[in-house]
């Protein structure tokens, strides 16, 4: 999969390294903007209220 | 000597033979089976990857996130207090009644806001309960229990050291007029999370019988997640008014 991407990224090495470290970054700002926020009410780990529900 | 020939030989077709037999090269790439588990493999890394970054996320993003909120939401608050026209008694509830300072837990002070909404309090305050048991707020003056909540981990963290909180400390609540002085006279380290009778008015389960003027803080227990519920109940000493420079009461020196 990885190895897939990399020979379809254009460019040299040095190229095809940037653009990897730019799509990772990318990855990685969706998931703590989007992903996580939306993920995180629906996990167990941090209700700190007393309720009756 | 024939004998010898023939292990020899056999020796020999055997060399011969082992190679032969593997000249041509296992095939690495392009097979389906090969390549699923390459790409499975692969998943499970990513999916390792994005667990870890989760962590990251809950136990140190949420934290900047909040710590900035509160710090903007802290300062509007202090400015509207600078402000004299709000005349006395007048209390804006909307950006947060005060300040809560809890030198046991070496966290500042945590603003506190109305409500324990995951939107309030993932702005790193503490928020004082409309429900299922409505709060007696200090300034209210009346008998009750200024119950709060926070987040022991992630999200500000401003309960994270509620159990360096022993009793005796003091755990002083700061609004635009008083210091409200509470002393810490009981702990319930582990409780459910439907149980709501600590948030009583007169909390039975601290040990007291008669009103008056407590305060209880809640949060998750054990860290990092949320089976149970840790409680901290204080009891009201005594009320400071502000003077012109703020001056701290000595709890908090």
């Amino acid at each position: 999969m990885y190895g897939w991407i990399w020979r379809h990224l254009p460019g040299n090495a040095l190229m095809k390294a940037l653009i990897s470290i730019v799509l990772v970054l990318a990855v990685v700002y969706v998931l703590f903007q989007y992903v996580f926020p939306w993920a995180e009410p629906l996990l167990p780990f941090n209700d700190v209220t007393v309720d009756n529900q | 000597m024939n004998v010898a020939a023939t292990t020899d030989d056999t020796e020999h077709a055997e060399h011969t033979d082992a190679p032969s037999t593997a000249s041509p090269p296992p095939r690495r790439r392009g097979g389906g089976i090969a390549l699923a588990v390459s790409v499975f493999g692969e998943l499970l890394i990513t999916a390792g990857l994005v667990l870890g970054l989760f962590v990251v996320y809950s136990l140190w993003w949420t934290n900047v996130i909040a710590d900035r909120k509160a710090d903007q939401q802290g300062d509007k608050v202090r400015d509207t207090w600078a402000q004299e026209d709000t005349g006395p008694g007048a209390l804006d509830t909307k950006n947060g009644i005060g300040f809560l300072h809890v030198p046991a837990m070496k966290n500042g002070e945590v603003l506190v806001e109305k409500g324990t909404s995951s939107k309030i309090l993932n702005d790193g305050v503490a928020g004082y309960y409309t429900d299922p048991v409505k709060a007696t707020l200090p300034m209210s003056g009346k008998d009750g229990n200024f119950s709060l909540a926070a987040h022991r981990d992630g999200h500000g963290a401003k309960f994270h050291n509620i159990d360096k909180l022993k009793k005796g400390d003091p755990i002083v609540f700061e609004t635009r007029d008083n210091w409200y002085v509470y002393t810490v006279y009981a702990v319930l380290p582990e409780t459910s999370k439907y149980n709501v009778e600590v948030l009583g008015g007169i909390p039975k389960e601290s040990g007291k019988k008669k009103a008056g003027k407590y305060i209880t803080l809640t949060t998750c227990t054990p860290v990092y997640t949320s089976r149970y519920r840790y409680v901290v109940w204080g009891e009201l000493e005594r009320v400071e008014k502000v003077d012109a420079e703020r001056t701290p009461p000595k709890e908090l020196g």
